[in-house]
């Protein structure tokens, strides 16, 4: 098993929590590209479609969209269908920050790396909000929850 | 970032723990975005408490319940149920009831119950330069582009903003972003305020989270065409604010709306881009369950203008015709005796939501003793290409954009009747 790496970037909520990587390689709304009720990618999102956010560390490039983009990561994690943590390339926009805080889960953006290529997916990632993210091995955990299929 | 001691001492839990979470959340938002220190606002719009989401009401409660007040003159936003005339609307009593809760804690935390998108019309007017916050795109783009106040897109912390009466310096607070980044000249008629509405969603398309600066209006923009326009401009891209010279403080020329030369190259307006917008907005065989006009909710002008149309006159039988508006305005338009005469001729009037508010459990997730059950509608005719886009998004069915005078000529004849006599 290879060990553990630790991945430096900027943190912008504090918190921190561990789960299984979900990468996706597209852009995200989370106005729309999740079903609230199961945490399943239902928008045009060909890495991750189908696959659920819940429990998971998603990884993604940038957030797109809605002002409302706060609503529905805080109606996610009242579903209990929220991502624990989230890593991503840019800033997401201030209402995903909100809703991020709202939903006590812990960002990382401007990752040292490229972490879109060097996180595999179901790697077991710890995101600590002070700007750290610990990658492990695969744990194998994240293949379980997938192919709720789309309501 | 940098605190006065009066944030710190909130920070510290020195002013009660309503006002040490509200601040930390700010502070956590501010250390994201680079703000330097905090601003000191003048007006908050709102989160209203929604009864069509879990745990959202709650979160409203739960701050009141902590001794949450607004330490600034605050509104709430649009609701998901009209909370005084809910029968005419269908609505089951459960979430009536669920969402009159939030009234019940806006009046415990200090805010306005005005359940609105345009709580301007209901006389919130923020001045230029005043710093303030919105949950709602459209009152931010209104206030940015309209009246010169400043004001970021915002989500949830518009509360934490109105609770502290602060907010991190950074966005649309800040000159450097407070500048035009397209240049737009408008080359068609513009006849109608849903031709406002088309265009700002055309506009709000290519220019994303830019900022617009309009030229070759026809004539001075009304109060009622800006409102159509920046709606659109804010639903259809990112726009928190559009420049027209001369109307947008403290613009007062092209060289000035960009602080320096205006860029050569345009976005061209033509009548064929509004023509998409109607095309693209009117789906489904022909078919409709419902006429709403009032996205943004209507002002008094607009009101006047349904009751003109409607005057003396009968909704055709078998069709529904909605006209939404806040409550302060309809209570005008009740002292002016044109509720009586929308309702005269079979249009109901509401207030606290609108369509788009209160139909879209489709995308939501109410509590299942709520009872709700998604409308089973196919299709919506409106005025308003910011109804169009969410009712499609979130309800799920067809719509019908025309303008404002044809929705209700096809309210009351019963065929739809496009905007331009080519459509469809």
């Amino acid at each position: 098993m290879s060990a553990v790496r630790t991945i430096r970037g900027r943190g912008i909520v504090a918190g921190r929590a561990a789960g299984p990587a979900l990468v996706a390689k597209e852009p995200i709304s989370f106005l729309g590209d999740v079903d609230i009720r199961t945490g399943t990618v239902v928008g045009d999102l060909p890495s991750v479609r189908g696959q659920s956010l819940a429990g998971k560390v998603l990884v993604f490039p940038v957030s797109i969209g809605s002002a409302g983009a706060w609503r529905f990561l805080y109606q996610l994690y009242q579903h209990g269908t929220h991502p624990v943590a989230l890593v991503c390339r840019e800033l997401p926009d201030p209402s995903v920050v909100q809703g991020a805080i709202l939903a006590k889960i812990p960002i990382v953006c401007a990752p040292e790396e490229d972490v879109l290529s060097t996180i595999e997916p179901g790697a077991e990632v710890e995101v600590d909000g002070s700007g750290l993210v610990r990658v492990g091995p695969p744990s194998g955990l994240a293949e379980q929850n997938t192919h709720r299929g789309c309501s | 970032m940098k605190l006065s001691s009066y944030e710190r001492a909130m920070l510290d839990g020195e002013q009660g723990e309503a006002r040490r979470i509200a601040i930390a959340g700010l502070v956590q938002l501010g250390d994201a975005f680079g703000a330097e220190d905090m601003v000191e606002i003048g007006y908050a719009h709102i989160h209203a408490g929604m009864a069509l989401y879990l745990h959202d009401v709650e979160l409203m409660e739960e701050l009141a319940a902590i001794g949450a007040k607004m330490a600034v003159p605050a509104s709430a936003n649009i609701a998901n149920a009209d909370m005084a005339n809910w029968r005419q609307t269908g609505a089951p009593e459960t979430l009536v009831r669920l969402q009159q809760r939030a009234e019940v804690a806006h009046q415990k935390l200090g805010s306005a119950c005005s359940f609105t998108c345009t709580p301007y019309w209901a006389g919130h007017w923020p001045t230029w330069n005043m710093h303030m916050t919105s949950i709602e795109s459209t009152v931010t783009v209104f206030c940015n582009s309209v009246l010169g106040a400043r004001s970021n897109r915002d989500g949830f912390f518009a509360v934490y903003a109105g609770i502290t009466g602060r907010y991190p310096r950074f966005g649309y607070h800040l000159d450097v972003n407070r500048r035009g980044t397209h240049r737009v000249r408008v080359e068609t008629p513009l006849e109608t305020v849903s031709d406002y509405s088309a265009l700002g969603f055309h506009v709000g398309r290519l220019v994303g989270d830019g900022v617009p600066v309009f030229e070759g209006f026809p004539h001075r923009p009304g109060l009622d065409e800006l409102d159509a326009l920046g709606a659109t401009l804010a639903t259809a891209g990112g726009v928190a604010l559009f420049i027209v010279p001369g109307i947008t403080p403290p613009f007062a020329d092209l060289g000035q709306a960009f602080a320096g030369p205006a860029p050569h190259d345009a976005i061209v307006a033509r009548r064929t881009d509004l023509e998409a917008i109607y095309d693209q907005f009117t789906t489904g065989d022909g078919g409709f369950d419902l006429v709403h006009v009032g996205c943004p909710h209507a002002s008094f002008e607009e009101m006047k203008i349904y009751a003109r149309l409607l005057d003396g006159k009968q909704v055709r039988d078998g069709v529904e015709l909605w006209v939404t508006t806040s409550r302060q305005v309809r209570q005008m338009a009740a002292d002016a005796g044109i509720v009586r005469t929308i309702e005269r001729a079979g249009g109901k009037v509401i207030s606290d939501t609108c369509p788009m508010s209160c139909h879209f459990a489709r995308t939501t997730s109410p509590d299942p003793a709520l009872g709700v059950e998604p409308p089973r509608l196919r299709a919506i005719v409106v005025d308003s290409a910011k109804q169009a886009k969410y009712v499609r998004d979130m309800i799920g069915c067809d719509t019908l954009l025309t303008s404002t005078e044809r929705a209700i000529e096809t309210a009351l004849g019963g065929a739809f009747r496009p905007r331009f006599g080519d459509q469809r």
